[in-house]
């Protein structure tokens, strides 16, 4: 099993990576949509591994399938399609860093993330694969803070939950399902409501080219 | 859970109750529902804290404290309704139908009473990121570049600040088995992975509630939603998230986690009061009092005994004034159509009523005697001295002091000034909403030996 935990955290980080290379939002909400698919199979393989066949855990991985994987890109993508003529065109015009700096940050950002769990936690729980959930967390906070399109920026917290998922239920034993599905609820409902509120604020920003982020300083 | 017990979570069912009946396309209905809903989670919230027991089950844990924060959501939630019935037709291009935000308010509000009821750490989180959900539309209500761009910070700020304190449960329930509040009080394990999972707790939790250093979100928020948004958020939003604070650290009360939310608390009062010194636009200005509370209110909880109860008599003296206060904001702005001090001359000349209470307001939540926030920061610097000496409690309270002087003289540059500028005009309606708060936040003060009783259990040393 922790094999299998090492090849798809493995394909997770290369999937995030790739996000940041990525500047079209209809690309980087499929990348998400794929690393959810990773991530559900996880929830699969964890179910299979547990003596008493958790059958939670499988409904736990058809709900993220079904809502992270599924329902959160196709309400992204109707929201880009209602803003956008070309929405396959659309990307990000003004990243805070260029492709390549992303990217080393990122690798940087995944080592530090290595070592700050082999310095901190590794004593106490044993498990050097624990590392990978910190450094797919530490690359979705570099996808809100380098990016300043909205729909990146909320992929970033997505990418970040499924960090939370991973660490959850590798590291430890996972959280009690109400909770999981609670969290799940939540998610979609967030998505919704920030589909919403992006679009607006693009619309915005397209009709008067700025966002309005001078009036909320100080 | 019995079905008796089902009683505790009426203000739950009361809300999401009026919430549906929101759905239904009549005019006024939906104003009219949210109205007795809200009355009806008001008498409930009411009846759980002078008739029921404290009660502890494995979905349930509603103690004292509880029921306090209970009520005090309650009680801003009517007066929050009241003046949005009052203060809506001021908003000239609303994002969406007043259907929409009274559905929305309610749904808030049962995710409050939702957070401040349940006996796990993990649903208390589902609750408070519900609560994000269903107000960031709300805080975007009045529809134009600011507030959108407010609404989507808040979003983006609060729900990744809330990613922490999942990673937290996580770490919480990983090293214990359990995330029932009542069970780990009676037992938790003295580990590392528990410690952190704790310490990310009150980070994440402290997102929400505006503590240093994840605060960046609120001034934003409480500067551009509108006047009823910005009462409740300050109000009773932020102490929920405290709320959820003080069971973590009534969790595992050790000396770490305690100096930890100590320091937090601390600097989040240094921050706020040097940030009130220069703000120029006057609901920034109150959102940084708001948190200045909030740092007190966690300097209180990591105390303990005397701490907590100051903390608990600021949270609703709090709550009802500022509330108060943002209500106030509202008539100003819908006056001056303008949030920036400068434009606001002759208060006290154009709108009487809302410049007196204004005044009032701003004495009640700095901390002027004998408003009830003095009582329950004189409790907390007791406790402060008792425990680290005067040099820590004179340095808080010179931040007190820096807050009251800057905020204070802020208002009364906009209250005395250009006496003769502007005629006098016709009260809003709903003036006497925040009069009521404020009275009530006043009043508050005779019942402080009630909620001596109500938290017994935390204040035995």
């Amino acid at each position: 099993m922790n094999y299998i935990f090492e090849i798809i955290g493995f394909v997770l980080i290369v999937l995030t990576l790739l996000m940041q290379w990525e500047v079209y939002v209809t690309n980087i909400i499929l990348l998400f949509s794929i690393s959810t698919v990773f991530v559900s199979t996880f929830l699969v393989f964890l179910g299979f591994s547990r003596p008493e066949g958790n059958y939670l855990l499988f409904v736990l991985a058809g709900l993220t399938l079904t809502i992270r994987g599924i329902v959160i890109p196709i309400i992204m993508n109707k929201a880009l399609h209602r803003l956008y003529d070309k929405p396959w065109r659309v990307r990000e015009d003004k990243p805070m860093m260029g492709v390549g700096g992303s990217i080393l940050v990122s690798l940087v950002l995944i080592v530090l993330g290595y070592f700050i769990y082999q310095n901190s936690l590794y004593e106490v729980l044993k498990i050097r694969s624990g590392a990978v959930p910190f450094a797919l967390f530490m690359q979705a906070s570099l996808l809100i803070i380098s990016r300043r399109h909205a729909y990146i920026q909320m992929i970033g917290f997505l990418v970040m939950e499924n960090a939370v998922v991973m660490l959850s239920g590798w590291v430890f034993s996972g959280l009690p399902f109400v909770v999981e599905a609670g969290a799940i609820l939540d998610l979609l409902g967030l998505v919704v409501v920030s589909s919403l509120i992006i679009r607006v604020r693009e619309q915005t920003i397209m009709e008067e080219g700025e966002s309005y982020e001078s009036e909320l300083r100080g | 859970m019995n079905t008796t017990d089902l009683i505790y979570l009426l203000p739950i069912g009361c809300s999401v109750g009026g919430a549906i009946l929101c759905l239904i396309p009549i005019p006024w209905f939906e104003r009219v529902v949210s109205l007795i809903a809200s009355i009806a989670a008001f008498l409930s919230a009411i009846y759980i804290l002078a008739f029921l027991p404290d009660i502890t089950n494995s979905y349930l844990y509603v103690d004292g404290l509880s029921k306090l924060v209970l009520f005090t959501i309650a009680l801003v939630n009517i007066s929050t309704v009241l003046y949005s019935l009052a203060y809506l037709k001021h908003i000239k291009n609303p994002l969406f139908k007043t259907r929409l935000y009274y559905l929305l308010l309610n749904v808030f509000a049962s995710t409050m009473f939702f957070s401040v009821s349940m006996d796990n750490i993990g649903l208390i989180w589902v609750g408070i990121e519900a609560t994000t959900v269903s107000s960031a539309l709300l805080v975007a209500t009045e529809n134009n570049n600011a507030t959108i761009e407010s609404a989507w910070r808040y979003v983006i700020i609060v729900s990744t600040g809330l990613v922490i304190s999942l990673i937290a449960t996580t770490f919480i329930y990983g090293s214990s088995g359990t995330l029932s509040i009542s069970q780990l009080m009676v037992y938790h394990p003295v580990n590392r992975v528990f410690l952190i999972g704790i310490l990310l707790a009150i980070i994440g939790f402290g997102t929400k509630a505006g503590i240093f250093p994840m605060h960046t979100w609120l001034p934003d928020v409480h500067g551009k939603a509108p006047a009823p948004v910005s009462a409740i958020f300050s109000g009773v939003l932020l102490p929920v998230a405290l709320y959820a604070m003080a069971r973590v650290i009534q969790i595992y009360p050790s000396p770490v986690v305690k100096s930890f939310a100590l320091i937090l608390g601390i600097l989040t009062v240094v921050v706020a009061s040097l940030m009130m010194t220069v703000q120029e636009n006057y609901k920034r200005m109150f959102a940084y009092s708001s948190m200045e509370n909030m740092g007190m209110i966690l300097i209180g909880f990591s105390l303990g005994q005397g701490g907590l109860l100051g903390a608990v008599i600021i949270i609703i003296a709090h709550g009802l004034a500022k509330s108060a206060v943002f209500f106030f904001t509202g008539n100003i702005l819908s006056t001056y159509n303008s949030t920036t001090m400068s434009d606001v001359k002759g208060l006290l000349g154009r709108l009487p009523r809302t410049a007196g209470g204004l005044f009032m307001g701003a004495m009640a939540v700095t901390g002027a005697p004998p408003f009830p926030i003095f009582i329950g920061e004189l409790f907390i610097f007791a406790e402060l001295i008792r425990q680290y000496g005067w040099g820590v409690a004179a340095f808080v309270m010179l931040f007190l002091a820096i807050a009251f002087i800057s905020l204070n003289f802020k208002v009364g540059k906009m209250i005395f000034t250009g006496g003769k500028l502007y005629p006098k005009e016709k009260n809003h309606k709903a003036t006497w909403v925040p009069i009521v708060n404020l009275s009530l936040s006043l009043l508050s003060l005779f019942f402080i030996p009630y909620f001596e009783q109500f938290l017994h259990k935390f204040l035995i040393p």
